[in-house]
């Protein structure tokens, strides 16, 4: 196999939550105590994303997957760990020398709401990510560019001096895609692009997604909660619980015989129109908080299959027979 | 199953919104009804009415909203007709709502207990005491556990699945005869959604209390509905028995928007996309309003809105359907 597009190695990220010295310091029983607390919302994850395929990052909310996407994009800082970018390391690259990776690297965020500057013309949204990394392209070049990359995510270009609240939110992810697309990026790590949109708008935006994967050969990490939009866009699926990535499969694989207890759970839940009644495998309990983390497996609170070996010892990545690597001492064992 | 009078029973219901330069209809000619007991699914994208409809059936539109025409016949009684004072003895009583989001709904400065007794003795005259215990037992039945621990808890204390049981549970303290649920899991995850449905679903069977769930996952009403209507542009274009329609849906849009599922796409091929997007409501197209979305659209479409008509045990509101249906009456005539 090639070498991978991009590499995440050991990532860990923590978000200190104790704030100054003096906000650390409490007085208990007699002595003065200092406390440090922090979020832990990536613990060890490693991922690679390989040319020309759609990585699906799966889990439910404060699993760390969001996390997990900003990291690879430079926008946080990780604690621990490595991001590599077709061979090159590049979380700790600092100033100019980020800026080749930031045009072939774009992100598409959830919310086209927030995501587009209100005070801009649409022309002048498109136009800026353009002028900023070619500043050698010349005015009409720029021009005929957004023109271009407005006309392929189905965008008039007729409209580019229209300010973005003139858009519906399936039209305004449409510039939020044309905007990523303007550089000619080849990676896009795109954060729940769709789940802000209504089902038929969200099957268009999905289609265009596919389609730009085609025809400018992209990558891309693709961040979402939403199974069924995994199995019919993902290449592969990473299932992350609380930092860690539990499962990582094929997509047809992962569907068809999920083996993390927590992956079954999670595609047990999804509704599904052939059924009649809500029918799901019920886990116990709530996921526990990432500021302490269990001890061993992080899932063994609510697992069905726990032991004291769960309890203790944290699970690793182990492949199966089918290929499917799953962080399970249950399955490693053969219990499950 | 069927009695004479329905619990509830909504005719030809017009909602329209004053504004600056005329009003606009959010609900136009809406008729439906709703059993003892029943459970009845209200699908639609944004914009379509669902929340409008929900609202009105305890007349709750607020200005510059206001109910044009039509009646919302609980038992006979008129509540379009009713006084401030007579809605008040329904509202949370024989009618119960919940919410989308439970941090809205709870008071964030008041204990959960507080906020449950202040709604018993709002409606009954009893002590302190006892409306306490009601409450407890209402928390139990919604298996929210230590529940005396709850009572004296804050919102801000509880997870979201939890706050959504409390949601629940106040809904059924005074054992109302219909909830009306207004997209009540969307903000949760897949897992806790699964749960709180099956637990809304059980509770409504064992109470015999009505649903009305306003939702855009044609997944959870086909797992928890008995009828579904699908709203379109404030007008209800298909309502029948949820297996018939999800099995087989006769309207255009009902088809689009069950075949834009990604589940029913081959993984990785395109998937069938509705073109365009809902009307707003101040430039609603004349006649049938999905004509503009909508291949089968003839210029009858274009002109005047269709009646109903009836295929197996369900109503449909499309020229294209009747005309079929026309068409197999006079084979059939032919044939003998």
């Amino acid at each position: 196999m090639t070498s991978p597009l991009v590499e995440i190695r050991g990532l860990e990220k923590r978000f200190d939550l104790s704030g100054s010295l003096l906000e650390q310091i409490t007085f208990k029983g007699g002595r003065f105590q200092r406390k440090q607390e922090a979020v832990h919302a990536i613990n060890g994850v490693d991922l690679q994303v390989h040319k020309g395929e759609a990585l699906c990052v799966v889990g439910e909310s404060g699993c760390g997957k969001s996390t997990v996407a900003r990291t690879v994009m430079g926008l946080l800082s990780p604690s621990a760990g490595e991001v590599h970018y077709d061979g090159q390391r590049i979380d700790n690259l600092k100033g100019r020398d980020v800026l080749p990776y930031r045009r072939k690297m774009q992100m598409i965020f959830q919310n086209p709401y927030a995501s587009l500057n209100p005070r801009m013309t649409i022309q002048q949204t498109l136009e800026e990510p353009i002028h900023f990394h070619r500043p050698e392209l010349s005015r009409d070049e720029v021009r005929g560019k957004v023109q271009e990359v407005m006309a392929s995510v189905g965008i008039d270009p007729d409209w580019g001096s229209r300010f973005g609240h003139e858009f519906s939110g399936g039209q305004r992810q449409r510039i939020a895609i044309a905007r990523a697309l303007a550089v000619d990026p080849e990676f896009i790590v795109a954060d729940e692009p769709i789940s802000a949109l209504d089902v038929s708008i969200q099957a268009q935006v999905l289609n265009l997604l596919m389609e730009a994967q085609e025809t400018r050969n992209l990558t891309y990490l693709f961040i979402t909660h939403d199974l069924a939009v995994v199995e019919h866009f993902g290449t592969r699926v990473a299932v992350m619980y609380l930092g860690r990535v539990c499962e990582l499969a094929e997509t047809k694989t992962l569907f068809a015989e999920p083996r993390h207890p927590y992956t079954q759970a999670l595609l047990s839940a999804i509704p599904k129109l052939e059924d009649d009644r809500p029918n799901y495998i019920r886990l116990q309990g709530e996921v526990p908080t990432p500021v302490n983390l269990p001890s061993g497996c992080v899932f063994h609170g609510r697992c069905p299959y726990a032991n004291d070996r769960c309890r203790q010892q944290i699970p690793q990545l182990i492949t199966t027979d089918s290929g499917t690597q799953v962080a399970c001492h249950a399955v490693e064992e053969g219990r499950l | 199953m069927k009695s004479d009078t329905p619990l509830l029973e909504v005719k030809n219901l017009d909602v329209r919104f004053a504004v600056r330069g005329g009003d606009l209809t959010a609900l136009r000619g809406i008729s439906f009804s709703l059993d003892k007991g029943e459970r009845l699914g209200l699908v639609g994208e944004s914009g379509a009415g669902k929340s409008v409809a929900a609202f009105s059936i305890l007349n709750l539109i607020a200005r510059p909203g206001y109910i044009a025409g039509g009646q919302i016949l609980l038992e006979g009684k008129d509540l379009a007709a009713m006084s401030e004072r007579e809605l008040r003895k329904i509202r949370g009583n024989r009618i119960a709502m919940i919410f989308q989001d439970p941090m809205m709904t709870l008071n964030p400065v008041l204990t959960i207990g507080t906020q449950m007794v202040e709604a018993i003795k709002a409606h009954r005259r009893i002590s302190t005491k006892a409306a306490r215990d009601i409450a407890l037992d209402k928390l139990r039945k919604v298996q929210i556990p230590s529940p005396e621990k709850r009572l004296d808890q804050y919102p801000h204390e509880l997870s979201g699945g939890m706050r959504q049981r409390v949601i629940i549970a106040i809904a059924l303290l005074l054992d109302p005869e219909i909830i009306v649920a207004d997209e009540p899991t969307t903000a949760l995850d897949v897992t806790i959604q699964a749960e709180i449905m099956a637990l809304l679903l059980d509770l409504c069977e064992q109470e015999n209390v009505a649903l009305m769930l306003i939702t855009h996952d044609l997944g959870v009403v086909s797992q928890v509905t008995q009828r579904m209507l699908v709203m379109y542009s404030g007008r209800i274009i298909e309502q029948g028995p949820t297996r018939e329609i999800i099995n087989d849906a006769q309207h255009p849009y009902t088809q689009g928007l069950i075949n834009a599922l990604p589940q029913m796409g081959e993984p990785g091929a395109r998937l069938f996309q509705i073109p365009g997007s809902m009307p707003s409501l101040k430039n609603v197209p004349t006649g049938c309003p999905f004509h503009p979305r909508c291949d089968f659209a003839t210029d009858q479409c274009r002109q005047t809105m269709p009646e109903y008509v009836r295929s197996g045990n369900v109503d449909v509101a499309c020229y294209e359907v009747s005309n079929l249906i026309e068409q197999e009456k006079r084979m059939q005539e032919a044939g003998s």
